[in-house]
């Protein structure tokens, strides 16, 4: 693939690019990250960032939706701000009453957005920045950008939260699908730059910065 | 004074030396010093000089509170050397001098006190005429430290923490507290202001040494405790709603939330109040045992200790084991306790004076340190007697009469204190849900007592948390009183000090309470006694009780100040702290970069202003891409604007509701301009609504109005209940404007949709493919040409972009930005919200009276229109033009439209339109003056006045031929 120009970007893309990253082969889905040079693992061990924008995603909101995921065989989160893993991989968020996010393999998410749509179910293209945060000072990190004690995150590790982080709303939740444990966010892509270069600079501060796939999992 | 021999506990580390430079000269020490403690130990007295009268001074109470020993350090002002840590290389001076701390010229200012009353600085400034001379002089004279305007910003974190149980305060009673909650599996924090844990458990030892390693004892186990947290160099500083509280270290604030929070805070010290007991080496008798335990320092030689508790006798014990004499214990009280300490003064043979005071210290030859105290009997309560006078040669005084407790955080977390006579203290009486107070803070003085009270708060604080149940602690009551009443000594000469922070003396109080200052907010404000750096820590108590007797009330009656947020000072570097400005860029931000865009906000976005090209001016830079739109074809990043769906049976009923105009009627694929109101009919937003299905809507709202219209409508349509729903999509699909004659032309290489004009007509909407990608399409005019904007979703905006770039490079096609795009729609009169409106412009003021549909049944704000309508304008807008040729200044946004001398008006847009070949503007003008001709006036900044001639909109292609198929 020609690296420079991927017919799909993250939100981040920009920041990704000015940092030398070695890219994955190009695919059906944009191109992630695998790394960047030869002390990811040194920063995934302190604070580790990793942009996972390019996981394929869909949303979908209204009051028949909970319905309608469910007939479509998803495991649907029965508590609002809660999520379930998906068996291949992946997840689907109840970010509220009546508003999912699914995020996974592209032929479920594809399913969804181009299936027709139910009474009460309200399509929503998620376009979302969508990071990785991990490492042994990655809740200094959190402590240093948002008022939410994510601890409580391991004790229930179903609930997910919705909050503003550095001045951006986000949704987050801790995650061990991958062999570091971490916290998973997502946020508004037009708002992933800023937050992107804010939590990498707080993390490099702290040891850590930017990481790419290779390093989480 | 000079260095002890080591002693047990010391925070020093003699195996170093570090060197530093106070005043100009080298002095050493170790690390673990304070400057203070370093500066005492190298045989220097004199630390610092006071406020007003620049008298020597040195430690008081080696407590955070040594005002007139602060210092200045490089840039940092006011350093306060008596816990301040000692580093390598410090170059110091003291603050508030002129010319040197041991030649202060100032220092002639003590011989003129007797005209510097109370109130002088408000007095002073009666006069009109020397209010500039006075107002020159107290700027020369006051202010500690120095500003340096050059220092460099510190960037520092800011931090949020969490806890089950918050300490505050690790002595005796907040080590148990802790513990007390840990055991009851709470998650507990305890923060200190001081270097080390342990607080007064350090230090107030008396010489016990069974006390001493009891109380080691309980900070290691404290210490070693997996669910306590201990944080040292860190100060509450304040108590905020929901147990909020930041806590302050030299480097970071963290804003700690805690389930429960037990302030164990303490007592400060009290001094006592007599002719010259401001003198160098007169000090709290806490502030000894400081520098002799924590420091190894000798506090003097020869001391007297003047006392009305047993913490003065156990403090004269620490000096007698550290080598130190004691001439005498001069006791306030005619009976002394039978304590422990009490006893073994007596055994070790120190003199006790009983029912005597100090009545006043006298000053060294130098006057920089004390040779003796005068003692004299007193009767009660405290009116010392002329007979028996007695001087005792010392080079020292311990004042150890009493304290005050260290309730501001109480205080300010809404506790209702109370005065309790049997303690003669404010203690805690109503303490708020989640708060507790244990220790001296909260009137249990005794170690063994504070232990037990400190378990109570512990496990009561716990429980409150969730965790385990409150134990019932019975804590005994003290057995003797530790705080007299009365440590004042009046003294016909003064000088005798209350307040050190402002060199207020006794007189003054009386004074202030003679001219009619008599409660303790006016005798506070007028005094200032209280508002110096310590806030009073070691004056408020003796002025309460002095405004209490001369008003003949009852402490409880005369109350205290209030306590505010701040506790402590805190530096404006954590204050400000690292900075979140979050920022939304559109997924183009860095083709636009590339291309030179100059980067404008406009609300929380950034957009290009203009697209810098070389060797051009920033105005030819817009008038060439305002020419590339009107004669070829441009693009612009319009991904800022609120993306906006509306989806279900109720669709268009909500939509009806919501805007001004009427969308049920709407055709499948077609768009219509859009106005929205709120409830009081004025004009709040505007964009354009497109119907992709019969219950489908696609809208777009104004930049800056992306967030809240989403708020807004999700709001209404929660009250309406309708069967629909809201979606947002402002960040998820990109979007350009591709405008100008040419611009089809470059969208048909692109895509297969027929571009025909019957086919995809203005004010259509259309889905199809552009460039690979899937598009939704508009065919829209704010510029007043051919265009299209184009809506693709935001990972696919950059592709869209550069194969837009790519088909248009043939075309002349330049990007253009929100300047081009200002100047294109004010020549066709598209208004732009909130530029060309304001909080109170409804749509009559601005032309949009064709868009209301009044007959509707209901939209949002159609009742307040109906009303608005009947009664008479009072403003509207109009197009303007400035005479053809004109040369002079242009007016600005926002310049005056002046009529007969009056107001008339203001200028909203203005700009110069190369397609008119004049300077066009809008502005909103008083009615009489809106018709098309008539002249109208703009003033400038300057005052001078710029004719102008009323003119109709649009100024530029008036019949919109150039979004037909005919041109």
């Amino acid at each position: 693939m020609n690296v420079n120009a991927p017919v799909l970007l993250s939100p981040v893309h920009a920041a990704l690019l000015a940092r030398n990253p070695v890219w994955s082969e190009a695919g059906v889905t944009p191109p992630a990250v695998l790394g960047f040079d030869g002390n990811d693992a040194q920063r995934a061990a302190a604070v580790g960032i990793a942009d996972l924008s390019h996981l394929p995603r869909a949303g979908a909101k209204g009051p028949g939706t909970a319905d309608w995921l469910a007939a479509m065989g998803l495991p649907v989160p029965l508590q609002p701000n809660s999520w379930n893993q998906l068996p291949d991989g992946g997840l689907i968020a109840r970010l509220g009453l009546t508003e999912f996010l699914v995020e996974g393999d592209a032929s479920i998410t594809d399913t969804l957005m181009q299936t027709d749509r139910a009474a009460g179910v309200y399509p929503v293209l998620r376009q979302d920045a969508s990071f990785a945060l991990c490492g042994a000072r990655v809740n200094e990190l959190l402590l240093q950008t948002c008022n939410v004690d994510f601890r409580t995150l391991d004790a229930e590790p179903s609930k997910l939260i919705l909050t503003s982080m550095a001045g951006v709303g986000v949704t987050i939740l801790y995650t061990r699908t991958f062999t570091h444990p971490c916290y998973r966010l997502w946020c508004d892509g037009t708002y992933g730059l800023y937050l992107w270069d804010t939590l990498v600079g707080i993390a490099e501060e702290l040891g850590g910065g930017c990481i790419g796939l290779n390093a989480l999992r | 004074m000079k260095r002890l021999p080591p002693v047990a506990g010391e925070w020093i580390d003699r195996t170093r030396e570090i060197s530093f430079v106070f005043e100009g000269k080298s002095y050493r020490g170790h690390p673990g010093d304070s400057i203070s403690s370093a500066l005492l130990a190298s045989g220097a007295s004199m630390l610092g000089r006071s406020f007003k009268y620049h008298r020597p001074r040195s430690v008081l109470s080696m407590a955070n509170h040594d005002i007139n020993a602060m210092v200045q350090w490089a840039e940092r002002p006011n350093v306060r050397a008596d816990v301040t840590p000692l580093t390598d290389g410090m170059a110091l001076t003291a603050v508030n001098t002129f010319g040197g701390l041991r030649a202060d010229k100032a220092s002639i200012l003590g011989a003129f006190s007797r005209f510097l009353p109370v109130g002088f600085y408000y007095k002073s400034f009666y006069s009109k005429k020397l209010f500039p001379l006075w107002e020159r002089m107290f700027r020369r004279l006051t202010g500690l430290g120095k500003v340096d305007f050059t220092a460099p910003h510190l960037c520092t974190a800011k931090c949020y923490g969490f806890c089950d149980v918050l300490v505050i305060g690790s002595g005796p009673s907040g080590l148990a507290a802790a513990l007390a909650a840990a055991d009851q599996g709470a998650d507990v924090v305890v923060v200190d202001e001081n270097a080390r844990a342990g607080g007064s458990g350090g230090y107030a030892r008396g010489a016990d040494e069974v006390l001493a390693a009891t109380h080691n004892d309980l900070l290691q186990r404290a210490e070693s405790h997996s669910l306590v947290r201990i944080m040292t160099s860190t100060c509450a500083a304040g108590y905020y709603t929901d147990h909020w509280i930041p806590l302050v270290t030299a480097d970071v604030m963290t804003k700690m939330r805690a389930r429960s929070v037990i302030v164990a805070s303490g007592a400060y010290e009290q001094p006592a109040v007599f002719r010259y007991n401001d003198l160098p080496g007169i000090m709290l008798a806490s502030a000894a045992q400081r520098l002799i335990y924590r420091y190894a320092v000798s506090p003097m030689r020869r001391a007297v200790v003047l006392a009305a508790n047993a913490d003065g006798y156990r403090a004269a014990l620490d000096l007698v084991a550290h080598g130190i004499e004691v001439a005498a214990v001069v006791d306030l009280r005619s009976v002394i306790g039978d304590g422990e300490a009490e006893t073994a003064v007596i055994h070790q043979g120190i003199r006790i004076v009983l029912n005597a005071c100090i009545t006043e210290a006298v000053p060294a030859s130098d006057g920089k340190g004390v040779a003796a105290a005068v003692v004299v009997p007193v009767t009660q309560p405290n009116e010392a007697i002329g007979l028996g006078r007695e001087q005792i040669p010392c080079d020292g005084i311990l004042m150890s009469v009493g304290w005050a407790p260290a309730g501001n955080l109480l205080y300010q977390a809404g506790t209702r204190m109370r005065y309790e006579k049997s303690l003669e203290q404010f203690v805690p009486d109503v303490l708020p849900a989640g708060v507790f107070a244990c220790g001296r803070v909260n009137g249990v003085h005794s170690y063994a007592a504070r232990l037990l009270d400190g378990q109570r708060a512990g496990s009561a604080a716990a429980a409150h948390a969730g965790f385990g149940i409150a134990m019932g602690v019975a804590v005994p009551n003290e057995t003797e009183c530790p705080t007299h009443s009365w440590p004042i000594i009046a003294h016909p000469k003064g000088k005798n000090f209350v307040d050190f922070d402002e060199d207020l003396q006794l007189k003054d109080f009386e004074n202030a309470v003679q001219e009619g200052f008599d409660n303790i907010e006016l005798m506070k404000r007028f005094s200032t006694v209280g508002m110096g750096p310590s806030q009073g820590k070691h004056s408020n108590m003796n002025a309460l009780r002095i405004l209490a007797r001369l008003v003949g009330k009852e402490p409880q009656q005369v109350g205290t100040t209030t306590a505010r947020p701040f506790f402590h000072p805190v530096p404006m570097s954590l204050l400000g702290g690292r900075g979140f400005t979050p920022e939304r860029r559109t997924p183009l931000h860095s083709r636009h970069d590339a291309l030179g865009a100059q980067w404008m906000p406009a609300g929380v976005w950034q957009r290009p202003e203009y697209y810098q090209v070389a060797d051009k001016s920033r105005s030819d830079c817009i008038q060439g891409e305002v020419a590339a739109v009107r004669n070829g074809v441009g693009i612009i990043d319009v991904g800022t604007l609120g993306k906006l769906e509306v989806i279900g049976p109720q669709a268009a009923e909500f939509l009806e509701r919501v805007y001004i105009s009427r969308y049920a009627n709407l055709k499948l694929g077609m768009t219509r301009y859009a106005v929205m109101c709120d409830e009081t009919g004025v004009v709040i937003d505007d964009g354009v609504v497109g119907r992709l299905a019969e219950d489908h809507f696609y809208f777009t709202t104004t930049t800056s109005g992306a967030a809240t219209i989403y708020r807004e409508l999700s709001r209404l349509n929660t009250l309406w209940q309708l069967d629909c729903g809201i979606v947002n999509h402002t960040g998820a699909f990109a979007a350009v404007n591709l405008a100008g004659p040419r611009s089809r032309e470059v969208l048909a290489g692109l895509t297969d949709a027929d571009l025909s004009a019957s086919a995809f007509p203005y004010l259509a909407l259309r889905e199809a493919s552009v460039a690979g990608i899937p598009a939704r399409l508009m065919r829209v005019g704010f510029v007043g040409e051919w265009g299209y904007e184009i809506h693709v979703p935001a990972n696919q905006g950059a592709a869209l972009w550069d194969a837009l770039m790519q088909a248009g490079g043939g075309h002349g096609m330049r990007p253009f930005g929100v300047e081009a795009q200002r100047l294109l729609r004010l020549e066709k009169g598209h208004i732009i919200i909130s530029q060309d409106t304001d909080g109170l412009t409804n749509p009559f003021d601005v032309g949009l009276d064709w868009a209301l549909k009044m007959d509707k049944p209901f939209f949002v704000g159609q009742r307040s229109l109906r009303v608005i309508a009947q009664q008479p304008r009072k403003q509207k807008l109009v197009g303007f033009v400035l005479e053809p040729g004109y040369a002079g200044t242009v007016p600005l946004e926002c310049h005056l439209v002046i009529h007969q001398g009056e107001m008339a008006g203001r200028v909203t847009s203005i700009a110069f339109s190369a397609a008119v070949g004049q300077t066009i503007g809008m502005a909103f003008v008083a009615p009489e003056l809106a018709e098309v001709g008539n002249a109208i006036s703009i003033r400038l900044s300057d005052g001078s006045q710029v004719p102008a001639t009323v003119t109709r909109t649009p100024f530029f292609d008036p019949d919109n031929l150039k979004q037909k198929e005919a041109v």
